[in-house]
Formats: structure tokens, C-alpha cells, sequence
């Protein structure tokens, strides 16, 4: 039967679409809103530069604290012409900076980048993600924006503006930034910061790959780096504790973060979605180290055991086992992963199980989330979609290099198409889930490559829902580490995850036909609080009890 | 090849000890024995000198022309061996040598038509294939090769000639049928398959609804064309052509495997485990189908999944599928608490993927 293999390695033409939504009616309205005026730069060169694919992220935050959610974009930044005359980024055009859109009561967006002071995008760098946490817990969300070269981390000064504070702070970091995220490593009540990196590389060090037309160097042709973790100490100061924590030990080519505690022992650990080697999971011991398990814990590999090219990563429960899951974004000719949390500590590859085989494999997914967008208490998958290589039809037919969004229900646990609102193939590259319109309908904003972002508007229903704002006290403000249990549905409450990308920080539960709500949070303080909600269909805030 | 199999068969000295026949002089033997001697110290340039004396004496001297044939041959100027072979095959034309001989340096330099009765003469079934091969009649070289194989199991060249041979042979067969039957569904199937080949999927699959709908009891059609859609991950349409195929063939174990394997790549693992466990029973111990059947068995079937995986790592030993083995072991048995078991057998996933790599790197 060795037959068999070879004739499924033949390569051929997509001849057949993956699945069809026809007929069905669409979750989102896809529109790009008023004033919201941003092109993703990324610049592309024939020198084929790695950097100019990967660009960039999105954050949705309610940076003035008006209750609309506001729209941050990274951009990517001007690649020196082919004949390499310059050697770094230039950002100094307004066309290259990144953007802070202030949404308006209509559903419009008001570009307020100067005003806010964020039009300094730092010449010489080359724009990639944003990660969003209140980091000294000022009730104001502060912006960490990670690129090529030298990170910025922007305080909130809660007044509309932002100030620069990467100096003070010891966050600049350096080398080529990716993902990032703040989480509670040590329960301080404090937001520390975690920077995936992604590889070794400069303009100088790269290389052009392809034998009969230059394209992208795959992540192997150049060495792996270690990730960061910064702890917050409290005074606007962060100390790199990279090395004593044990993070720096595991080299990589990460691309994707996302935290929750998959083994219930209270800390939050950490996910990193490498591309094409093992995934990484390292474990929270509790004592400040981590010890990275995911090979053991079956979490680096694909049930094959293959590597995935991961890109992006959720890490919520996607069957309400109270468990959180992992779904990782990848390139094509295999599913996407899901490792299903077992219990325990173990997580076992189930990609095809959860429908997966029939979603991808000739596709490539970066932003993801795990969202309830149509409120029947199932948390459902989008992913945005799109190839690392602009070129990639001439080296092979059956791949794409724009694709539509992925939007897939989910039905006990199971994965199964849907119409997302739009048929457009993008390179898109960021995802940020949140509710834009404060109607209780999960939203999503993506980015694509050379192109205005997408805006998936949820058209809504009748089911119910209930909105949960969490205010730490012990805890840190965001209550970001937090186990919310409700109606027996979970959430690890975190704004990282996706690629690039930051969602919003609120809580988001579909509750269909019920009416009423118990919740039941798990403090990372480790307080327990539980709240019984009468009404629903509602956003409730709920703040940290001060004694267990 | 054809100058490895010629070197084989050159002796180091075709004269020596013989006795002088009558046809040659004491002089030409003289000069034939000089340059035996001069062949043996590695001195061809002058050993031909010899050789060529010897004919030059005795016109009909069949050793001389043996011999400067042979000394040609050693100094690798198969062409200008040809026409003292030429000659001692005339002058004896029942010699295996110089019909060997003669054969080997045709065959070396391109005349595999001409080269072909000698070789046949000798049976020297390897060469022989090789010219029949060269000579489009890939029928006769496919028995001269595998009766070549006989003798040598596994010898890389011949293994590559018959392949080759088995090729050229499949695709005149094809030629045949599309000249001779060109509107018939083995004609749509045939041309299904080199548009698949060439990666052109939509006129494959147009090529393989025509093969059924004129024929629609043909097996194999419907398997193939299911394989089209398997290949761009079309697993539903897969699925219902495989099926199809089950009902034509339902004694057929790659049809039942292909069937299985669709539905595990949709999920469907209760499905994709009957369906695999009846290939299983049709033909027992294909590791790919222990494999499919272990992954689709892993969470419904822990006990099934384990057997099937175990049985794949009897069988299989250092391969891709026997790493792929262990790995899908050692998380079935990590989900059981098996916690040592399990990393013991992720350890073997990774010597053995290890050992593929360098292996790897070392063919590389």
C-alpha cells in the first residue's frame, strides 16, 4: 500500500471550493466604518525581506473610557528600496505610523494618533503587534507595541494622551518582536509582560529563497531566538527576568502568545505558537521559574507527530469541560491544531475530531479566537486567513495566497462552517474580537496586508448574553488571570491571544435561552466570588471582593 | 550501469596458457603472448600495439581480435572494440566471450538493437533488458530484467531498468489503448490519470465522470477520482466516491481503507473505525491501515487503538509510520496516566524521526 502515499502526495489544482456557506444566512455584516482610514504598510520588495509578510496587529480597547471600544492599528513601515541604499526602517511618512482610532457614538472612527501622541512610531522600526493590560492599574489601558527593533511601551495618562515611557520602564527589548502580552505571572496583583520573538534576523542576514523565482525564506533557514518576560516591579519599571525564570532557556521561532491555566493549580501559564518546530507550554510553577512541557504534556506536536507552523493560538474551552483548549493557526497541507485539554496536565491532539479536517488543510490562519458569536453558549472559531507568500500559485496551484476568513459554529464541540458575511480573499494577518456596538453580539476586526481593515459587524439574534467587566482590587485592575464560570461555560479572562493582536478585555458569555446568570470567578489573588445575575442581556461589572 | 556490467565481464588474461591454433603464425602468436604480458603489467597502450601485430600477421587470427577487442574495452574505447569483436565473432561465432564482449560494447555505444542477438546468445539477461529497453521493446525487457533480478535480488541498477522498462511498457500499453479505443472509459480513465499526474484536477475529474458514466460497474474509477478529491481536501466528495467503490468492490481492503480514511479526516471516527477494522480483516497487517485505525480509535476506542498501534510498531521498524506509531501511543497512553509508558515510547518517536533525519541529511 505504499501506493497510497504516493499518490496523496500528488500535488493538483484546487478544482473544488473547501465547503460552501451558500444559503446560509451570514453572522457579520463586513464593512469598513466611516473615518476608520488605515492601509497596512508592509511594503513588499523583490528582495522578498522576511518582515514584509508578517505585519500586523490590532487592538481593541476603550482607551478614554467612554464605554466604546477604540481600534489600534500597527502598521509595518518602509522597506529600503531594492538597491538597499538604506539599512533600517523609515516610519517618518504619516502613511507608515501606526493608528489610534477613537470610536464615535454613531459607530464612526475619529483618527486621534497625533492628538493621543502616538504618531511616533520609531524611525528605523518596523511595526508588528500590540499587546493592551492597565499595568499600573490606574484604571487606564496602557499600549505595548512590539516591532522589528526597538518596542514601545505607551502609559496612559488618562486624559487622551499617551506618553513614551519604554526608557523608564526596560522594555525596549530589541530584535525581532512579535506577539506580546500582559498576564499576572506571580499573582502580585501587577501585569507583567511577555514578548514572543520570532527569529534572528536583519536586512542584512536575510535571505531569498526558491529555486525558480525568489520568495520568503521558511523560519528554519535562520536560528531561533528566546522569548522575554518582564515582571512588573510596581514602580513603572519592569525587570527582565527572561533567564531567571527559565523562559530564556527554550529558543524558538514563536509567533503567536496566549496565556490561561490549563492545569488548575492557579497560575497562569503560558502558550507560545511556534512556526515549524514544537510548540512551547511553559508551565507556571508558582515560584517565579517556568518549566516548558509541552512536548510532555502532548501539546508541541500534531497527533502525527508533526510540527505545526504555528501562527496564532486561543487558549479557551471550546467544549465546556471547564478545561481550557488550544487552537492553533498554521500553514497549509495540514489541519489546523486543536489540543484538547484531557485533564491533568495532558493535552491530546484532536484537530479532525473537532472538524478541523474539513475547515483547513489547504489553508493558512493567523488572527484566531474562540467567540460565542451566535450566543448559544458554544464558543465558535474564526480565523483570518491568507498565504505567507505572495507568490504562492506559481509554486503551487492548490494553495492561495488571499483567502476568505474562516468563520465555523460550533455544535457540541464541533466545528462546522459558516457564512462569515464575505467571500473577499485577503492576506490577513491580526484578529481582535470584542463588541464594538456594546449590543452583545461579538464583533471582530482583522487586518490584511496592503489593504483597509475588515470590520465583522455581528448582525445579532435573540439568544442572550451576559457582558462581564472585571475590576481587581487585590488582583491586578484587569483581573486579567481570572476563572469566570457561568451557567457552567468558562472563560480565562485575557485580551492576548490571536496573532499580533489584543481583543477586548470584557468577558463575553452567550447563555441562549436562559435568563439569569450564576457566575463563579476565580480571582488570580485566589479569592472566590460568586455573583447571581437576575437579569441578563447586559454588561456587568464586577469588582473584587476583598476577602476570600 | 552498462560500463559497470561491462567491466564485470573483462578477463584478465583471455590467452593465457592456450595453445596455438593453426591459423595464426608462430610470429602473431609471439606478439599475442607480448601483449597478454603487457595487458597484465596495466600496459594496454602497448598490448594493443601487440594485439593489433597479431591480427596484422594473422588476418584470421580469432584470439588476436578477442584480445585487442578486449584491451579496447578495458581502456574504455568501447567503439573501437567493436570491429575486432566484430571480426572474432565472425571467425567464431560460437564464442560466449566475444558474443558478450561484442553485446557490452554495442550496448555502451547506443547500437541496443544490434546489441541485442548477442546478449541473447549469452543470455546475459541484465544487459539484454537494458537493450531491449533502449530499444522500445519494454515487454521482452521487462522479463530479461526481472530474470536478471532472479539471479541478483536487489540490484539498484536493475531495480531502476525495470522500472523504467515497467514504465515505458505502461505507457505504450496506453498509447495502444487511446489510438486503438479512443471514446472508451478505459481511455477517459487513462487520460484521468495523466491529467492528475500533471496536476490538472478539473480535467481529471471531468476525465473520470466520462469513465463512469459509460461504464458505470468499472472498478477503480470511482476510487481514483475519489483520490482527486482527496488531494485538494475535498473529504465529503472523497467520501462518496470511496463509498461508491466499497459497494462495487466490497471485497476490496483499499477501497474499504480509502473509505475509512475519508471519514477520519472528517471526524467521523466511529465510521472511520468500522470501516477500517473491515479493511483490516480483508487484508490483515497493512500498517497504513493499522495506523488510520489506531488515530480514529484513540479517544472512542482506547483498547482497539492500542492494539492497531501496537501492531504497526511490529511491523514497521525505524520507519515514518513506526515514529507516528509511538507518538499517537504515547499520547493515548499519557491520557491513561501511563505516564512512564508514555514517555518511553515519545522517546522512540523521537530516536527514530532523529535517525530519519540524519538519514536525511546523509542522502542529501
Amino acid at each position: 500500500m505504499r501506493a497510497r502515499v504516493l499518490l496523496s502526495c500528488l500535488g493538483v489544482s484546487a478544482l473544488i471550493t473547501a465547503g460552501s456557506t451558500v444559503g446560509t444566512d451570514p453572522v457579520f455584516r463586513v464593512y469598513t466604518p466611516k473615518g476608520l482610514d488605515f492601509v497596512l504598510q508592509n511594503s513588499p520588495t523583490m528582495k522578498k525581506y522576511l518582515i514584509e509578510t508578517m505585519p500586523g496587529g490590532v487592538a481593541l480597547l476603550d482607551y478614554n473610557r467612554d464605554g466604546l471600544l477604540d481600534i489600534f492599528l500597527v502598521n509595518g513601515g518602509r522597506v529600503p528600496s531594492s538597491n538597499g541604499k538604506l539599512d533600517f526602517f523609515s516610519r517618518h511618512e504619516p502613511s507608515y505610523w501606526n493608528r489610534l482610532y477613537r470610536q464615535n457614538p454613531d459607530g464612526s472612527f475619529t483618527d486621534v494618533t497625533e492628538k493621543a501622541g502616538l504618531s511616533k512610531a520609531g524611525d528605523t522600526n518596523y511595526g508588528m503587534g500590540v499587546a493592551v493590560g492597565d499595568y499600573d492599574n490606574d484604571g487606564y489601558p496602557d499600549l505595548y507595541v512590539t516591532n522589528y527593533g526597538r518596542n514601545i511601551l505607551y502609559h496612559n495618562n488618562g486624559d487622551g494622551t499617551f506618553t513614551d515611557v519604554t526608557e523608564k520602564a526596560g522594555v525596549a527589548a530589541g530584535g525581532w518582536s512579535v506577539s506580546a502580552g500582559f498576564f499576572d505571572y506571580d499573582n502580585d496583583g501587577k501585569l507583567d509582560l511577555f514578548v514572543v520573538r520570532y527569529l534572528d534576523w536583519s536586512m542584512q542576514k536575510n535571505k531569498t529563497c526558491g529555486t525558480q523565482m525568489p520568495t520568503y525564506c521558511p523560519p528554519g533557514e535562520f536560528p531561533p531566538v528566546s522569548n522575554l518576560l518582564f515582571h512588573n516591579r510596581g514602580d513603572g519599571t519592569f525587570e527582565d527576568v527572561s533567564v531567571k525564570s527559565g523562559i530564556a532557556v527554550k529558543k524558538g521561532h514563536g509567533l503567536g502568545v496566549a496565556f490561561a491555566d490549563f492545569d488548575g493549580d492557579g497560575f497562569a501559564d503560558v502558550f507560545v505558537a511556534n512556526d515549524a518546530i514544537e510548540q512551547y507550554l511553559f508551565h507556571n510553577n508558582g515560584d517565579g521559574t517556568f518549566r516548558e512541557v509541552a512536548l510532555d504534556s502532548g501539546a508541541a506536536l500534531t497527533v502525527d507527530g508533526k510540527k505545526l507552523s504555528g501562527m496564532g493560538v486561543a487558549f479557551q474551552d471550546y467544549d465546556n469541560d471547564g478545561k481550557p483548549d488550544l487552537v492553533v493557526t498554521q500553514l497549509p497541507h495540514e489541519p489546523y491544531g486543536v489540543f484538547h485539554n484531557d485533564g491533568q496536565g495532558v493535552f491530546s491532539e484532536q484537530g479532525l475530531e473537532a472538524g478541523l479536517g474539513l475547515l483547513s488543510g489547504n489553508v493558512s490562519g493567523w488572527g484566531v479566537g474562540l467567540e460565542d458569536f451566535n450566543n448559544d453558549g458554544w464558543k465558535d472559531l474564526f480565523i483570518i486567513q491568507g498565504h505567507v507568500f505572495d507568490n504562492v500559485e506559481k509554486y503551487d496551484s492548490t494553495i492561495k495566497y488571499l483567502e476568505p476568513p474562516l468563520l465555523a459554529l460550533n455544535h457540541d464541540g464541533r466545528f462546522e462552517r459558516a457564512n462569515a458575511g464575505t467571500d473577499e480573499a485577503v492576506a490577513g494577518r491580526g484578529a481582535a474580537f470584542g463588541d464594538l456596538n456594546n449590543d452583545g453580539w461579538m464583533d471582530v476586526v482583522a487586518t490584511r496586508l496592503q489593504g483597509a481593515p475588515l470590520v465583522f459587524m455581528n448582525r445579532g439574534g435573540k439568544a442572550h448574553w451576559l457582558g462581564i467587566v472585571l475590576e481587581g482590587t487585590k488582583s491586578n485592575r484587569d483581573g486579567y488571570g481570572a476563572r469566570v464560570e457561568v451557567n457552567g461555560q468558562v472563560r480565562f479572562a485575557t485580551a492576548a491571544g490571536s496573532y499580533l493582536s489584543s481583543s477586548d478585555p470584557r468577558l463575553h458569555f452567550g447563555l441562549g435561552a436562559a435568563t439569569t446568570a450564576l457566575i463563579d470567578i476565580r480571582w488570580p489573588s485566589g479569592i472566590r466570588q460568586k455573583v447571581a445575575a437576575d437579569k441578563v442581556d447586559q454588561y456587568l461589572v464586577i469588582k473584587e471582593k476583598s476577602a476570600p | 550501469m552498462i560500463t559497470r556490467l561491462v567491466t564485470s565481464f573483462l578477463f584478465a588474461s583471455l590467452l593465457a596458457g592456450q595453445q596455438a591454433p593453426e591459423s595464426a603464425s608462430r610470429e602473431a602468436i609471439q606478439h599475442l603472448q607480448t601483449g597478454v604480458e603487457l595487458e597484465k603489467r596495466g600496459d594496454l597502450d602497448n598490448a594493443i600495439k601487440e594485439f593489433s601485430d597479431a591480427t596484422r600477421i594473422s588476418p584470421n587470427y580469432e584470439m588476436g581480435f578477442l584480445n585487442l577487442g578486449d584491451a579496447y574495452m578495458k581502456k574504455g574505447e568501447y567503439g573501437k572494440a567493436i570491429a575486432p569483436l566484430n571480426k572474432a565473432a565472425e571467425l567464431n561465432p560460437d564464442s560466449p566471450t566475444t558474443q558478450r564482449l561484442l553485446g557490452f560494447a554495442l550496448l555502451s555505444q547506443g547500437y541496443a538493437a544490434n546489441a541485442i542477438p548477442h546478449l541473447e546468445r549469452v543470455r546475459e539477461y541484465g544487459a539484454l533488458g537494458i537493450a531491449q529497453m533502449e530499444s522500445g521493446k519494454y515487454s521482452e525487457a521487462v522479463a530479461s530484467l526481472q530474470a536478471a533480478l532472479a539471479k541478483t535480488p536487489n540490484d539498484p541498477d536493475l531495480l531502476y531498468y525495470l522500472a523504467r522498462a515497467s514504465e515505458g511498457l505502461s505507457s505504450q500499453s496506453m498509447d495502444s489503448l487511446l489510438s486503438a479505443f479512443p471514446g472508451s472509459a478505459r481511455a477517459h480513465q487513462a487520460m484521468a490519470q495523466h491529467y492528475f499526474s500533471t496536476k490538472d484536477t478539473a480535467k481529471a475529474e471531468q476525465e473520470y465522470e466520462q469513465a463512469i458514466r459509460m461504464r458505470s460497474d468499472l472498478p477503480g474509477v470511482r476510487l481514483e477520482l475519489g483520490e482527486v478529491y482527496a488531494s485538494v481536501s475535498d473529504w465529503p466528495k472523497a467520501e462518496q466516491l470511496f463509498r461508491q467503490e466499497t459497494q462495487i468492490q466490497p471485497g476490496s481492503a483499499e477501497a474499504a481503507f480509502r473509505l475509512g480514511d475519508a471519514l477520519m479526516k472528517q471526524g467521523k471516527m466511529k465510521e472511520a473505525v468500522s470501516e477500517l477494522l473491515r479493511s483490516d480483516e480483508l487484508h490483515p497487517d497493512m500498517p497504513e491501515t493499522l495506523y488510520d485505525l489506531g488515530k480514529s480509535a484513540l479517544n472512542l476506542q482506547p483498547p482497539e487503538a492500542e492494539r492497531a498501534l501496537l501492531r504497526v510498531t511490529e511491523l514497521e521498524k525505524e520507519t515514518l509510520l513506526a515514529s507516528q506509531a509511538y507518538q499517537a501511543l504515547s499520547v493515548l497512553h499519557r491520557k491513561q496516566g501511563k505516564t512512564e509508558l508514555a514517555s518511553k515510547e515519545l522517546q522512540e518517536f523521537q530516536r527514530i524521526q532523529s535517525l530519519l533525519q540524519n538519514n536525511l541529511a546523509k542522502s542529501n
